[in-house]
């Protein structure tokens, strides 16, 4: 792990929080789905990939998104419905994809990019090319039928799909013990012969490893892979929805920052100085500047386009 | 020209496709070996492989969610439901996905998908009978298509997987019993285009699938009573060629809409619905199956559906309404 | 006696079947059990074998062609050496249809 890797994770991680907290002060940023808190599982899942996979993920998309190299202004212009953002603004919240970039990107049905991720493996699989698709879900999808399904096919035909569960531990306020069975949910792999291991998602380095591990695995024709990465949210659950934690829980969350911790690493190691970090700092807010100022000057679609690329 | 079974026009329709085109695929429960349910892809396993004719395991869901990623990403997969009731299992993907895919990435993604789904009712009772095309044409980004014989089930089939998103293609049970010629070279039905199955003056008959068979038996029977019934055959219901049922009900003046599924909010009211908009009042009447589940009970099955005498007696109800003004003529 | 060979009906809502293949020709004698001819129906293979023992005379439906379910597709006597009438319409008025089993 060189530490031009970790300054790298580190500058994404701190770029996904800056331009969810530009998000957030606008007054149209209308209903999204935060990545904060869970930039680690991202932005450690996306240092395995290659150019030519596809990772496709939930509706928590922002930090996935960044992470996988959109540009933060077409990003941005997305999330705020404007014409210049990838899907012409019309995905949105929760829809960001943009194929070309190797993110096919975000389902915002709970389970829904499953099956779909599994589809865009077989397609991967019959290029014969050796790249992947990859499948980022939260905890919540665990307790549905599509991840059985998806993975006894994916067992059975030997897709090149790595699943990875982003396990903040709620669905929206139900907390993930009240609501699936598995000891681990790693351990639902188990039984369909899927690599897996369960990981944690506040540690980039550790992310990163065990997603680099399960690609190799996967890009060498050994099947499917489950990664589970135990993560906190910081926010709730999307911002229209009641915060359901105690205070005192979410500041134990919060102090498990992992763009921190990253930080304090490297700091530790010696491999950070103040002055670059300040550096950092800048150049996020710099981007996350000039990513707003590229959105602003899109306009919003016309009302014809609402009737566009439908038949 | 060739005599074949209905199940032979599907099956070349597939097969022409596979061979034209590699990245064309299909998945399904009994597909492979076992050559389909209805025999409707044999020989497809033995000509083309495991890798491109595809036995699944029973998770429809499942199927048509790796059916429309695959075709997100580039192949081209035709998905076979043996019963259309199941497809309800899979609704989340075709319609939350697949129907979607290209509006709601800006076009960047397409989903070239064929469902093939069997409707119909034929003594497999509650959870096998059904007939839901209805809540499928209403999705925006869904084109259903449903034939009523051979050369439209082998030409629909071959616009369903030249197609550049997401076709729900509805067969019926008791056509695959069903024979008829077709044309040896390759060929198209286009989408969206109602045929005129059986000219006549006196009433409109709009039907598709097998009811169509149904609307011509009840026009044969009028005949012999001097009432002369248009039969159209609508063969694709999304999108749904209005401009042939209006010529048709303008030529007539009564329209009888009928259809093997439910009413409310079925084929028959949104057809209903929109010739009066653009004809002004007509004659119209519809006829469907009857508001309750469809036994295997062949007693009950019968009396939930419609046949050729009901269709008949419609039609004679029909043209005994006299409280409504002839319709704009042309 | 000359007896007509009739796909029994109905079957199914199968309304016309298709002559896969003939296991024999004119003159050929057929023992109980003997298969005789095989039809493509929408499902299956159907395979029409001889009840008792008979003679293939006229085939009236050729390898291919197609014939409705409970229509003649050939006829059969009991020796090779009875008359066949010249005509198709006398033929069907000569023959009872063959007893399968």
């Amino acid at each position: 792990m060189t530490a031009s890797n970790d300054i790298g994770a580190l500058a994404t991680m701190m770029l996904a929080r800056a331009l969810e907290s530009a998000l957030v002060a606008r007054a149209d940023c209308g209903f999204q789905l935060l990545s904060s808190g869970q930039e680690a599982v991202a932005v450690g899942l996306a240092a395995a990939l290659l150019p030519h996979d596809q990772l496709l993920c939930s509706g928590r998309a922002i930090a996935p998104a960044l992470a996988r190299g959109l540009d933060p202004g077409a990003v941005m212009a997305e999330l705020i419905g404007r014409v210049a953002g990838p899907c012409l603004g019309r995905g949105g919240r929760g829809h960001l994809s943009q194929p070309s970039a190797g993110f096919f990107g975000a389902h915002a049905v709970v389970a829904g990019n499953l099956s779909i991720a599994a589809g865009v493996a077989l397609a991967l699989q019959a290029r014969g090319d050796g790249s992947i698709a990859v499948c980022l879900f939260g905890d919540g999808a665990c307790g549905a039928g599509a991840v059985h399904e998806t993975m006894n096919i994916a067992a059975l035909w030997r897709l090149p799909l790595l699943l990875v569960c982003d396990n903040n531990l709620y669905s929206v306020s139900t907390p993930r013990s009240a609501a699936l069975a598995p000891r681990q949910l790693s351990d639902l792999a188990a039984p369909f012969g899927i690599k897996a291991c369960t990981v944690d998602g506040m540690d980039v380095r550790a992310v990163r490893a065990a997603a680099v591990a399960l690609t190799d695995h996967v890009r060498t024709g050994g099947g499917p892979a489950f990664l589970e990465c135990i993560s906190r949210r910081f926010e709730s659950h999307s911002t229209s929805a009641r915060e359901s934690r105690a205070t005192t829980e979410l500041a134990a969350d919060r102090a498990l920052d992992p763009i921190k911790r990253l930080e304090n690493a490297l700091h530790a190691e010696g491999a950070l100085s103040a002055q670059t970090a300040e550096a950092l700092h800048e150049q996020v807010r710099a981007k996350v500047a000039a990513a707003c100022a590229f959105a602003e000057a899109s306009p919003l679609p016309v009302p014809d386009q609402a009737f566009a690329d439908v038949g | 020209m060739r005599r074949v079974f209905f199940r032979e026009a599907v099956c070349r329709a597939v097969r022409e496709t596979l061979d034209a085109d590699p990245t064309a695929i299909v998945m399904g429960q009994d597909v492979g070996a076992f050559g389909g349910s209805y025999k409707e892809f044999s020989g497809l396993y033995e000509r083309f492989g495991p890798a491109r004719v595809r036995d699944t395991p029973v998770a429809e869901a499942a199927m048509v969610g790796l059916g429309v990623g695959a075709a997100a990403a580039g192949l081209r997969p035709l998905v076979s439901i043996t019963y259309m009731d199941f497809v309800l299992l899979a609704l989340d993907p075709l319609v939350n996905y697949a129907a979607k895919a290209r509006f709601k990435t800006g076009g960047q993604i397409r989903v070239p998908l064929v469902v093939k789904l069997t409707a119909g009712a034929k003594g497999q009772g509650v959870a096998h009978s059904q007939s839901f095309e209805s809540w499928l044409m209403s999705v925006p980004g869904l084109r259903v298509v449903a034939p009523s014989n051979v050369a439209d089930a082998y030409g629909l089939m071959r616009s369903a997987l030249q197609a550049d998103g997401p076709v729900v293609y509805v067969d019926h049970k008791r056509l695959f019993p069903t024979s008829g010629p077709l044309d040896d070279s390759p060929h198209e039905v286009p989408f969206g285009m109602a045929a005129v199955s059986r000219p006549g003056s006196h009433a409109t008959i709009v039907a598709h699938s097998y009811m169509v068979s149904v609307a011509l038996a009840a026009a044969g029977l009028l005949s012999a009573t001097g009432i002369d019934c248009e039969v159209i055959d609508l063969r694709s219901l999304a999108p749904l060629d209005l401009a042939t049922v209006c010529a048709s009900v303008s030529k007539t003046g009564a329209l009888l809409t009928l259809e093997e599924g439910q009413l409310v909010c079925g084929i028959g009211a949104e057809i209903a619905c929109r010739v009066q908009a653009r004809l002004g009042p007509v004659r119209v009447s519809r006829l469907g199956a009857v508001a309750a589940p469809i036994s295997s009970n062949p007693v009950l099955e019968a009396a939930s559906l419609p046949d050729a005498a009901r269709v008949a007696e419609a039609v004679r109800s029909l043209l005994r309404t006299t409280d409504i003004s002839p319709p704009p003529r042309g | 006696m000359l007896y007509k060979l009739v796909l029994p009906g109905p079957i199914d809502d199968l309304s016309e079947v298709r002559v896969l293949e003939w296991h024999g020709s004119p003159d050929t004698e057929f023992n109980p059990g003997d298969l005789m001819v095989e039809l493509d129906t929408h499902k299956a293979v159907v395979e029409m074998r001889a009840s008792s023992k008979t003679v293939l005379r006229r085939i009236l439906i050729a390898a291919g062609e197609w014939q409705q379910v409970g229509a003649p597709l050939a006829i059969l006597s009991d020796s090779a050496d009875e008359s066949l009438p010249e005509r198709a319409e006398q033929l069907a008025q000569s023959s009872v249809t063959y007893e399968m089993v």
